[in-house]
């Protein structure tokens, strides 16, 4: 203040410095209805006097000076110019002046046209309700402005409203056009909301928000969790189609996840040599001598080997899928692992066809058969697929199908076509060589051993089955003696020999001979015969071997069994029936079992 | 390569075709009298007219805002005098009450003769803001489609016109529409008025037109948006 009283008057009077006022400043100027405008002015400092301010316009083009018409009804500092003083599309050129006793001051002229400040003043009425109709929403509604006219279209007014909750920080606007009212959605449940309108001419400024207005979002949570009562059975349903369809595919899957690990590569383990057949030399690259030590090797041997069937096994199997079996098993199964039990059926089978392999001739007959599985002690029983024995000169080949285990019957049967659908041992029999076949057998037999993967001691392998001969014409080729009566028994593994061989020997009769052994089971049945209408026919009395008798005359329903120690005649205990008979299903058999090899078809 | 292109030639063939006939059909508005074809409503002619008045309106306001921006230093002119509009000879009610008082016929007159004085100015503008190298194609552009929009919008007041005396709104009283006068921009002083001169007026006078239009529309066809 001091710094102003340099060129002012010091009165006496107020002890102050005083001067003329400031410049005061015009504000705006604004039109609520576009008829009617106010100005506001900001006074400058006054000087320390009473102060006076007048505000004077003119009109665009026009000299003549007016004073503002109203000074009070828009308050302090401010002038209305009323409807009459009003005039649109023209320019108003307004000054302020602030007059006290020591001089005046003018505000800086302002333009104004009164048609590009119009602003309203805020929406009336506002209310916001809850409407239930299909999901809770809000509707808002509103009222004009009362001063603002837009009945008879002077004012077009468009509208603005925005919510949000008490603590939220950021508004949703949304347009409402020139319409009055407004549906909001997507508010949350339980929750307060407020909400405010504001207006806008279509040239001009935005009105004042209104006051907020209330609103109550009722709970609607049981609609929610229905949905997620929904969704959940949805995605439990996806499950259970995922679970089932990787049920079904499981083998793939698991092919997939867990593909078959390979086996060893061993060194010094030659497999061409393998394939060859010449088990022998291929293992002894392997072998340590002195290693593993034989000392109380007797301790290691598993006392003896013990062979069932169970009802599976006697399933006829088609030969198709036995060679499946036997290709499944071949790829699942090590070779080289130290498996040798003939529970694996398959296994054996796959070390026949290996041997076959190695044979090479006349493999496709071997496969007609299919792989001859293994049966139990009869663990030497590939002998009968060795390459040595018997080959069909006209390609056909004979097989005896044996269901084999102990208690299993023998059967034979006759095939025209040779297709066993299981066999333990296959017997390849020819029958262009019907009489060698015995000493085909014996040749076998004793062949067997060097060409055998060493696993198991040929002379073990037993065969209580006696010898049939297929006699393809059904007819009149005598059958060969069944050379060693063989029965199937339990055999009991007595040692194994340095060259991995398996020596067995019957349980029965410890000090029996490998050969020669006529022991079968007591219980088993023994297939006899298998006619030419795939009838198995069956030994009661299996005590003794059934040395076969083959009478040639193969319709005979009562197969006579010709034993060379005869104690009990063999009791055919199926009979044949005609013809028809062959792809029918299982036929009891006397002692009970239940042999479906009659299902094999025939070829 | 002669089958396929056989093909192409038959697939193109097709589509031109179906392109004829896809074509989307519009269907005329029938200026004279109904002859099968739809004929908008008194009230939808006022709804299209004041739609294109108000689009008028906020180009001139888009092209003055940018004068003043970036030509004119100073918003608030002090002291400044403008030259009077061309169209200030024009009566207009300058309230709500002068024009309600006017006549339906006296305010369709008045809209008409404001259009009919800036055919002219309008295409002056346009032309001395192209030959101008201060204005970039956009401004230019809308000056264009300002004088554009300002024809059709004289065309279609008077068809709202011919409606009216149809349907025998506008009465007798007046012997037809005066023949608007195409006026020339020049000011009382007889100089030309400048490109800022004229868009401040025309600004304005877009601004009467939308304004009389809606009282017009307002007290004819009040049902909708009144």
């Amino acid at each position: 203040r001091f710094s102003r009283c340099d060129a002012l008057i010091y009165t006496m009077v107020l002890n102050d410095c005083v001067s003329a006022p400031d410049k005061p400043r015009l504000t705006s100027c604004r039109s609520p209805e576009k008829e009617t405008f106010t100005c506001w002015w900001e006074p400058g400092d006054d000087g320390g006097l009473p102060t006076t301010y007048a505000l004077y316009y003119r009109l665009e083009n026009s000299e003549t000076v007016y004073e503002c018409p109203d000074y009070r009804t828009a308050g302090e500092n401010s002038c209305f110019f009323n409807k009459n003083d009003t005039s649109l599309w023209i320019n108003y050129n307004i000054t302020v002046v602030a007059t006290n006793a020591l001089g005046k001051n003018i505000s800086d002229p302002v333009e104004v046209d009164v048609a590009y400040i119009v602003q309203p003043n805020t929406p009336e009425n506002v209310t916001a309700v809850v409407v239930d109709d299909q999901g809770p929403f809000v509707r808002v509604s509103w009222e004009k402005p009362r001063t603002a006219d837009t009945r008879s279209g002077w004012i077009t007014l468009l509208y603005q409203l925005r919510v949000k909750q008490e603590k939220d920080k950021e508004w949703e606007e949304y347009d409402a056009g020139m319409q009055k009212y407004y549906n909001v959605f997507s508010l949350h449940p339980d929750k307060e909301f407020m909400v405010q309108v504001r207006c806008k001419p279509d040239h001009g400024f935005w009105s004042e928000w209104t006051q907020p207005t209330y609103v109550k979002m009722p709970d609607y949570i049981p609609r929610e969790r229905s949905l997620w009562i929904i969704i959940t059975i949805f995605s439990i349903f996806i499950i259970l189609i995922l679970t089932w369809t990787l049920n079904v595919k499981r083998n793939s899957v698991k092919l997939c996840l867990l593909p078959p690990v390979p086996g060893p590569k061993i060194k010094g383990f030659d497999k061409q040599l393998l394939k060859s057949g010449k088990s022998e030399e291929v293992f002894s690259s392997l072998v340590i001598q002195g290693f593993p030590p034989t000392i109380g090797y007797d301790d290691l041997l598993v006392e003896y080997l013990e062979v069932y069937d169970n009802e599976e096994q006697e399933l006829v199997l088609d030969s198709k899928d036995l060679s499946e079996v036997c290709m499944k098993s071949k790829s699942l199964s090590d070779c080289d692992s130290g498996r040798g039990s003939c529970d694996s059926r398959t296994l054996l089978l796959e070390k026949c066809m290996e041997g076959r392999e190695g044979s090479g001739s006349d493999q496709h007959q071997y496969s007609q058969h299919g792989e001859t599985s293994c049966t139990s002690t009869e663990s030497s029983e590939c002998q009968g697929l060795e390459p040595g024995s018997p080959e069909s000169s006209d390609g056909r080949v004979k097989t005896w199908p044996v269901v084999f285990s102990s208690p299993q019957p023998h059967h034979h049967y006759q095939v025209e076509a040779v297709k066993p659908v299981y066999h333990s041992v296959p017997e390849i029999l020819n029958r262009s060589s019907p009489h060698a076949m015995p000493t085909n057998y014996h040749q076998l037999h004793h062949q067997d051993i060097p060409q055998q993967e060493g696993r198991f001691s040929k002379p073990a392998c037993r065969h209580s089955q006696s010898y049939n001969q297929f006699n393809l014409d059904g007819l009149d080729t005598p059958a060969p003696g069944v050379s060693p009566s063989r029965s199937l028994e339990y055999v009991e593994v007595q040692r194994v020999n340095p060259e991995n061989m398996l020596l067995l020997r019957p349980l029965s009769d410890p000090n029996r001979e490998p050969e020669g052994s006529d022991y079968a089971g007591e219980d088993y049945s023994k297939v006899k015969e298998v006619t030419s209408n795939n009838i198995l026919l069956l030994q009661r009395d299996t005590y003794h071997q059934c040395v076969d008798d083959y009478s040639q005359d193969l319709d005979s329903q009562a197969g006579q069994c010709t034993t060379q120690q005869p104690p009990h005649p063999c009791k055919p205990v199926i009979y044949q029936s005609n013809s028809g008979m062959p792809q029918e299903g299982m036929r009891v058999m006397g002692n009970g079992y239940v042999d479906s090899t009659v299902l094999m078809p025939s070829y | 390569m002669s089958r396929s292109l056989k093909q192409v030639a038959v697939l193109l063939v097709a589509l031109l075709c179906l392109d004829l006939h896809s074509r989307v059909g519009s269907a005329p508005i029938c200026a004279h009298g109904p002859s099968g074809c739809h004929v908008p409503s008194l009230a939808d002619l006022f709804d299209r007219v004041i739609q294109h008045s108000a689009r008028m309106h906020s180009l001139s306001n888009d092209l003055h805002s940018e004068f003043e921006q970036y030509f004119l230093p100073s918003k608030n002119h002090i002291g400044k005098i403008y030259r009077k509009c061309h169209t200030s000879s024009i009566l207009t009610p300058n309230g709500k009450e002068n024009a309600q008082k006017l006549a339906r016929e006296e305010l369709t007159e008045v809209i008409l003769k404001l259009l009919m004085a800036w055919r002219d100015p309008l295409f002056q503008l346009h032309q001395s803001m192209a030959h101008q190298q201060d204005f970039n194609s956009f401004s230019s552009n809308k000056a264009l489609e300002m004088g554009d929009m300002a024809h059709e919008l004289r065309k279609g007041v008077e068809k709202v016109a011919e409606r009216m005396r149809v349907l025998g709104m506008l009465g007798n009283s007046v012997t037809g529409l005066s023949v608007a006068e195409a006026m020339l921009p020049i000011s009382d002083s007889g100089e030309a008025m400048s490109n800022y001169e004229l868009l401040y007026c025309f600004r304005r006078d877009s601004n009467k037109v939308q304004n009389y239009l809606k009282i017009l529309k307002c007290r004819i066809v009040p049902e909708h948006d009144c």
